[in-house]
């Protein structure tokens, strides 16, 4: 019989539930709110049947554009040939999370707002950018002792003893 | 062959999944729950209340919670064990005291939310259907009924509850069809006889055949009764004073409570991570000191 490529195809591990994670889902999820705008992470729970999305949004991550009842709409950046769709998809709440991709902006913004306004008190230019990580710093070598090592001039006899 | 005790595997253990604790204690049921709790996300932070009804061996438990991930909150509660101050005194778990127990819940929230002018409720207990009608400047309490474990049969004391708080004027989505008097053949709720137990009406007919037939039981079974004074045609003007006092009073007393006192401490007490570095460092350093200092290394 041929391969099916039916909507759930090939899922069988993807949408697997966590060794010993089966059965109820934690209430947490259901009390999670989300906004527009926010940005939040697919992934699927297989113990939900309903509202789940198609396996290739599994792992991805989009912006909020809708809120209903008990789904979330989420808009997912998806490669279509030679260009890049913004596809917008239904998904209910278990099988999303909310994102932690802007966590580490969000509080550089703000302690480099802190380190501006501090800087700005007293009177001087701060630049706040981040700075890749460069060359490491040079060393001395301790307990280097020096060993002179010479080639020996080739030995005809010797070397074709073995057998040429 | 020899007996051998059975005894399952380490396998057995390694892949056994545990049940939520709650479930394991036998306490929740999450299938429920979860379906209480969800709260439509386009309501965003909203919370919905569940009126929560629980009842023990001699105590009855009624509260308002709402659910947040760091837990619930309780909104109000009112505990049958309150209802002497209102002047019932035996019977803290019958149909009647749960009836009380629902509406001090329900007169007590609404205070809190000062609402309770505009959400009566029905003064008198008829033992027909009410439904809280909606006032003129804000929308009616709403809670959903949170039974637990309980067999829901008809005539169950938290309908009991529930219609003590429905009388009180919060708005509970309900059917009359599990109340006491509901009659499965007519498909209809006969008022008179859910009346006659909101007052109590089947203990006093209970305490009436036992006077009459079995003279000693009653001493023993209503022993508190007798020593109250309570006697069978009272039983109804009872319970409506108890209503009108908790009508008139709904808010909780708090009682001065002496200070626990501190227990001798058994065992250590945990280090913070700070104390935990800090021996470390001074272990490290007499060890050093003690190996007769021949690395000179830093306080590493």
């Amino acid at each position: 019989m041929p391969a099916g490529h039916g909507l759930r195809s090939r899922t069988r591990d993807l949408f697997a539930r966590g060794f010993r994670k089966k059965g109820y889902i934690p209430l947490s999820t259901y009390l999670k709110t989300y906004r527009t705008g926010q940005y939040v992470d697919v992934k699927v729970n297989g113990a939900v049947h309903k509202g789940m999305p198609h396996k290739f949004y599994h792992g991805r991550t989009g912006r909020v554009w809708n809120v209903t009842k008990r789904a979330i709409g989420v808009e997912i950046n998806k490669q279509v040939g030679n260009r890049i769709i913004r596809k917008r998809i239904q998904v209910r709440v278990e099988h999303v999370q909310p994102s932690r991709c802007e966590e580490e902006l969000k509080a550089r913004k703000v302690r480099n707002d802190e380190m501006k306004a501090a800087a700005n008190a007293r009177g001087e230019v701060i630049s706040t950018k981040r700075q890749p990580e460069g060359p490491k710093p040079g060393f001395m070598v301790e307990g280097a002792s020096l060993e002179t090592v010479t080639p020996i001039p080739y030995d005809v006899v010797n070397d074709l003893k073995g057998g040429y | 062959m020899a007996f051998i005790k059975a005894s399952k595997p380490r396998a057995y253990f390694k892949r056994f999944q545990v049940k939520y604790k709650r479930r394991r204690e036998g306490k929740t049921d999450y299938r429920a729950r979860i379906r209480l709790i969800n709260q439509d996300k386009n309501k965003y932070n909203t919370p919905k209340y569940r009126f929560v009804v629980r009842f023990t061996n001699k105590d009855i438990v009624a509260q308002i919670i709402s659910s947040t991930i760091s837990g619930d909150l309780v909104l109000a509660s009112a505990y049958s064990h309150e209802l002497p101050r209102y002047g019932l005194h035996v019977g803290l778990t019958n149909y009647a005291a749960s009836y009380c127990t629902g509406l001090l819940l329900a007169r007590r929230t609404l205070k809190k939310l000062e609402m309770d002018e505009e959400y009566e409720g029905n003064l008198e207990a008829t033992g027909e259907d009410f439904s809280v009608e909606p006032g003129e400047s804000r929308r009616p309490f709403r809670a959903l009924l949170d039974v637990g474990l309980v067999r829901t049969t008809t005539g169950n004391r938290v309908f009991g509850a529930l219609k003590g708080a429905l009388d009180g004027g919060i708005d509970v989505p309900h059917s009359e069809k599990r109340f006491a008097g509901f009659s499965k053949d007519s498909k209809s709720l006969d008022a008179e006889t859910h009346r006659k137990y909101i007052y109590g009406g089947h203990v006093a007919a209970y305490m009436g055949t036992l006077i009459e037939d079995e003279p000693e039981k009653y001493q023993t079974h209503f022993s508190e009764y007798i020593k109250k004074g309570i006697e069978a045609e009272g039983i109804e003007e009872l319970y409506k004073k108890v209503h009108a006092a908790i009508r008139a009073d709904p808010l909780e007393k708090k009682t001065a409570k002496p200070e626990p006192k501190q227990h001798k401490r058994f065992n250590l007490k945990k280090l913070t991570y700070e104390e935990r570095k800090n021996k470390l460092i001074e272990r490290l350093n007499a060890f050093n000191s003690a190996a007769q200092g021949d690395e000179d290394s830093d306080d590493e």
